[in-house]
């Protein structure tokens, strides 16, 4: 970053005059090959990394084959069974999938709808704009069980301050109750909406910060509205970055665990927002299952794979025409 | 910017009432929580909720402190996320400047590495991390969570710190070294310096992900006394009837070390948003 270096010019000035006299008589020396330098340096994280991320993941996908105990030493060559169950006989992975579709398609939707009208408002110029978008952030930055305990306060069903609001200005109904079978994945998506749509937000802010005025002022001068401005200069402009955006925030909903399961639990009303990372969860540490909770793990994770790699390619055509 | 000086005062209108709707929906929730924490009990079971308190009182924060383990859940984040921190920027650091600073065969193939474990969620791997950690006998242990907070931020840390160390020109370095510097020495007085607020915004981000991760420590601690934060106060606010002032001091509680490194890394934030540092 050029700003960082001009935050210590003295050093650098001192450094730097030195060497340009220096290399006038000296041309640059060669630079000894210190290769192995580089990996004794690199090899403490490479370690950790191979060690407890990619054996890891090697290793769920060998336990995924087994049936596997989470305490007892009982490990059983179950060849393909186990994703044979899920994928043929288990209605609940089914239901897993369908749930986890709507929370990452809902709550994704919104996200993005909130996060890029907050971005455009954000891009204005207002008194106290610092303020506003300080506080915009801060839904992201809590950690997910103060979120969580905060909600389930404010959702209450009985002495919620939403649900006095709501009720007092008549936009709810009285009988609506957010914890609920049929209600607990909206109530879930809004909560979501809530702290993750900063992401959104600052990813489409930083963007719309580069565009061009003069696109504006030539859009302005052809007779463009502030819809058309929007749809014609706008849009264009950070379709790469909301690509990008949504892609990551699909990915990061379609494996969120804590906040689904600390707000509605794996079991009971939980059951109902029960996504596949909840599944997992349930097969691996409840039913101590770890050779089906690693199969599900490697479905999700060839699931992502193929999202990841089917979303760049379509977008590479649609780039193309 | 897209001022328009022009536009009429209807939009800009507009433009104060929907920044005051945001920040409305982004800090009431807060401040409720704040305000929750400090009311005495009557006033907080009411089907009309009052907004304001007229006897503020701490008493929820004296239960959190005198009834529960709060303290020790505290403490407990504390040392795991400060350990977490440190060993981050450590290993990072060092490997940061080996792949920017030396060329080597298998270079490129661990910057794509990092950039691939990103693709991988904690729930993916907690499975075979909780296997191989009852292996180890790390499990119910601190040491089990700082290796995979580490381990979790390595990736971004890595990744961040080699662009910061990417901007630093190498003839400065080598200028020192002309100059008599050993390499040490180069790095301390010229590396350092520059990569400051690079090395600060990952440790402020592997010190939130250490903070926030509730998952990790619901599966490998067991202890009460070993507790974090998150799986500590979700068996605080599961295990009884709930105190919901108790429930909101821990939350208030919870967010002012996170408040704190939040507006210490304002700046750096968006730095580390371009290059992934942000994950969640």
């Amino acid at each position: 970053m050029s700003d960082t270096a001009i935050q210590r010019p003295s050093t650098l000035v001192r450094v730097g005059d030195r060497v340009r006299s220096e290399r006038v008589r000296d041309p640059r020396p060669r630079r000894i090959p210190e290769h192995w330098w580089g990996y004794v340096l690199v090899a403490p994280a490479v370690l950790m990394l191979v060690a407890l991320i990619l054996y890891p993941v090697a290793y769920s996908f060998w336990v995924s084959l087994h049936h596997k105990h989470a305490y007892l030493p009982i490990q059983t060559w179950a060849g393909l069974s186990n994703f044979h169950f899920f994928l043929f006989e288990d209605p609940e992975f089914w239901r897993s999938l369908k749930l986890g579709a709507i929370y990452a398609f809902g709550s994704v939707t919104l996200q993005v709808i909130v996060g890029v009208a907050a971005a455009l408002l954000l891009n204005q110029t207002f008194i106290g704009r610092g303020f506003v978008r300080a506080l915009a952030l801060f839904p992201y930055m809590l950690p997910t069980i103060v979120v969580v305990i905060l909600m389930r306060w404010i959702f209450n069903d009985s002495y919620g301050v939403l649900k006095f609001v709501l009720e007092a200005s008549g936009l709810v109904d009285r009988a609506y109750v957010w914890f609920e079978p049929d209600n607990i994945m909206l109530t879930l998506i809004l909560v979501s909406t809530w702290t993750f749509f900063p992401f959104v937000l600052i990813s489409v802010l930083a963007r719309l910060q580069t565009i061009s005025p003069e696109l504006y002022d030539a859009a302005k001068v052809d007779g463009a509205g502030l819809v058309a401005r929007f749809w014609h200069v706008t849009l264009p402009q950070i379709a790469n970055v909301l690509f990008v955006v949504v892609l990551l925030r699909f990915m990061f909903m379609f494996t969120k665990f804590d906040l689904i399961y600390l707000f509605a639990g794996a079991g009971g009303l939980g059951t109902f927002v029960r996504t596949l990372p909840i599944y997992t969860f349930v097969k691996s540490f409840g039913e101590l299952q770890v050779g089906m909770g690693a199969a599900l793990s490697a479905i999700m994770f060839m699931m992502l794979a193929a999202f990841a790699a089917l979303y760049f390619r379509i977008f590479r055509r649609d780039e193309s025409l | 910017m897209t001022q328009d000086p022009t536009a009429p005062p209807l939009s800009r209108l507009a433009v104060y009432g929907f920044a005051a709707l945001l920040a409305f929906l982004c800090g009431f929730p807060l401040l409720w929580m704040v305000l929750t924490s400090i009311k005495p009990d009557r006033e907080i079971l009411t089907a009309i909720p009052t907004f304001w308190t007229t006897q503020p009182t701490l008493g929820a924060y004296r239960r959190l402190f005198s009834e529960t383990n709060f303290l020790t859940y505290f403490w407990n984040s504390i040392f795991v996320a400060g350990c977490a921190t440190l060993l981050t920027i450590l290993v990072a650091t060092l490997a940061a400047y080996g792949i920017t600073r030396f060329r080597f065969r298998g270079r490129e193939t661990i910057a794509g590495t990092m950039l691939f474990t990103y693709m991988f969620a904690p729930i993916m791997i907690v499975v075979p991390f909780y296997i191989l950690m009852r292996g180890a006998g790390l499990t119910n242990s601190h040491l089990g969570l700082i290796l995979a907070y580490t381990t979790f931020s390595l990736p971004f840390s890595m990744w961040m710190l080699r662009s910061f160390f990417q901007s630093i020109p190498l003839e400065l370095e080598e200028a020192a070294m002309i100059d008599g510097a050993s390499r040490p020495k180069a790095v301390r007085l010229i590396i350092v310096p520059l990569a400051l607020p690079g090395v600060i915004a990952v440790s402020i981000f592997t010190f939130i992900v250490a903070w926030n991760d509730y998952l990790f420590a619901r599966v490998l601690i067991g202890t009460d006394n070993l507790k974090t934060l998150p799986v500590g106060i979700q068996d605080l606010y599961e295990s009884t009837i709930t105190d919901w002032g108790m429930v909101m001091a821990a939350g208030v509680m919870i967010t002012i070390p996170a408040l704190l490194f939040f507006l210490a890394v304002q700046r750096y934030l968006i730095a580390g948003w371009g290059t992934g540092g942000v994950k969640g």
